[in-house]
Order: C-alpha cells, then sequence, then structure tokens
C-alpha cells in the first residue's frame, strides 16, 4: 500500500513538472515592446501617363547645358531654355490669334513659366 | 523635298524644276551656321531636309546667348533678306541636326525673273506671303508683351 501511494505520488509530481516545463516552454514572451524609431511614411509616386518626368530642355538648352559644367553657367543654360520654351509657346499663340483674330485670343495666357 | 516649297506654291512642276535648277543643294552638318547675323545675303535657302533654328543673340546673366527666335523646317523658305534690300541677314541660322538647303542666287533668280515674268509674280507673291506670315506673328507677339508691360506697371 505504500508503495502504491509512493508510486501515485511519483507519478503525480511527474506530471505536475512535465506542465511546468511545457508552460514555460510555449508561454509567449510578454517583454514591453522596444521603441521603435518613428519612420516617414513612404509615398511612391504614380508614374504619369502623359507627361514627361524631367523637363526637355530644347536642343540649345541641352547644348549648352552640357557645355557648362559650371553650375552658374549651367543656369544661364537652364535660363536659356525657359527663355525659348516661352518664345515658342508666345509663338503658337499668336499663330492661333492669326488663324483666328479675337480680343480674347490675342491676350490669351500660356503655361509659360518664365513669366508666370 | 515632297511637298513643294512654299516660296513656288502655285508653280507648274515644270517651272519648279527649272527654278531648283538655278541653286545648289548644300548639305549643313548638325551645329553648322548656315548664315550669321548682318552677313550679307546672296542666297535664300530652300529647306529640303532637317530644321533650321533662326537665332538672335540675347544678353543673359551677362553672357552673350543665342536665343531661338523660329524654327523652320522642310519645304520652308529663309534668308528672303537675300531678296530684299539691303540684303542682309537679320537672323542667324544654324542647324540642331544634319540639313540640306537648296541655296538660290540672288543674281541668278532676277536674271530668271527677268526672262519669265510670269514665274517672278508669283515667286514675288509667295514671298509676299511668307513675310506677310512673320510680320502677323510678331506683331502679335509684340502686342501680348506690351499687354504684359501694361498689366506690370499699372497693377
Amino acid at each position: 500500500m505504500e508503495m502504491l501511494l509512493m508510486g501515485a505520488c511519483l507519478a503525480i509530481l511527474g506530471v505536475a513538472v512535465a506542465c511546468a516545463a511545457f508552460g514555460a516552454a510555449t508561454r509567449a514572451e510578454q517583454r514591453p515592446p522596444a521603441v521603435q524609431p518613428e519612420r516617414a511614411p513612404v509615398i511612391t509616386p504614380e508614374a504619369t501617363r502623359f507627361f514627361a518626368e524631367d523637363v526637355m530642355l530644347p536642343v540649345a538648352g541641352r547644348a549648352a547645358y552640357a557645355r557648362h559644367a559650371d553650375p552658374s553657367e549651367a543656369s544661364i543654360a537652364l535660363l536659356i531654355a525657359r527663355i525659348e520654351n516661352h518664345i515658342r509657346l508666345e509663338q503658337a499663340a499668336a499663330e492661333s490669334f492669326v488663324e483666328m483674330p479675337t480680343a480674347s485670343m490675342l491676350h490669351s495666357k500660356t503655361t509659360s513659366t518664365f513669366i508666370n | 523635298m515632297n511637298a513643294q516649297p512654299d516660296l513656288l506654291r502655285g508653280l507648274t512642276e515644270e517651272q519648279v524644276e527649272r527654278v531648283l535648277a538655278l541653286g545648289m543643294r548644300t548639305s549643313v552638318a548638325s551645329g553648322t551656321d548656315l548664315f550669321s547675323l548682318g552677313g550679307n545675303a546672296e542666297c535664300v535657302y530652300l529647306i529640303s531636309r532637317g530644321r533650321i533654328r533662326l537665332t538672335l543673340p540675347m544678353k543673359v546673366r551677362g553672357s552673350d546667348e543665342d536665343v531661338l527666335v523660329e524654327e523652320r523646317c522642310a519645304g520652308q523658305t529663309i534668308g528672303w533678306s537675300a531678296l530684299t534690300p539691303p540684303h542682309r541677314f537679320t537672323l542667324k541660322a544654324t542647324a540642331p541636326l544634319d540639313a540640306e538647303v537648296i541655296c538660290l542666287p540672288r543674281k541668278k533668280l532676277h536674271e530668271y525673273f527677268a526672262a519669265h515674268p510670269a514665274v517672278g509674280v508669283t515667286v514675288a507673291l509667295n514671298l509676299a506671303a511668307v513675310v506677310g506670315e512673320r510680320l502677323q506673328l510678331f506683331q502679335t507677339m509684340w502686342l501680348r508683351e506690351i499687354q504684359r508691360t501694361i498689366e506690370l506697371t499699372c497693377a
């Protein structure tokens, strides 16, 4: 009888130890979350469908831009490119007026960045 | 040149060929000047291939730069200063890419027109149209500029 009780106690003790070990192994860690540095949200712009991503310089502007390694000269090349773009737009506006001469057509606005 | 050049519009094919035979086809390499501002205008040019940039010198931040005034393409006439006194080019012409022009010398044209007055009249009318178009465009551009100046000064 004593032997039986001792065996039962040992079995219960073994089951308890096994349960404790299983619980310890499967318990999720409950550490406080580490402080993560805040990241700026990355917004990926959608590809444009109709317009070029970069400004297309006219031939003279491109040539001048390539010719001038000096930043100040490169800025002159960019300025010339803007002037030439403005002249093209003004010429197109003038052609529209000559086609259909009205007061509103004469003073129609263009998208020129040189004056706007 | 597929289409009839603007200066020779209204002429028969035979007349066009005869006028073109007075000239000489010349290749203009990319980046080369065809004529310079103030130069003697001995020839009028018909663009047969490519484009020609017409520029004027401007001071941009203290630097002398050739700024685009007009760009002409195949079938169009440039250098008509050769046909109007004082026969000095009022713009500079450069080929941005390889181009080809037909140079028509003023002297040969005048002689041909004297012998063929009907052709001379047609060409003169076409020239008037080319010059008139330029005048109208520049008058409009000038008016737009004046309007902007008024808006800026009276704002």
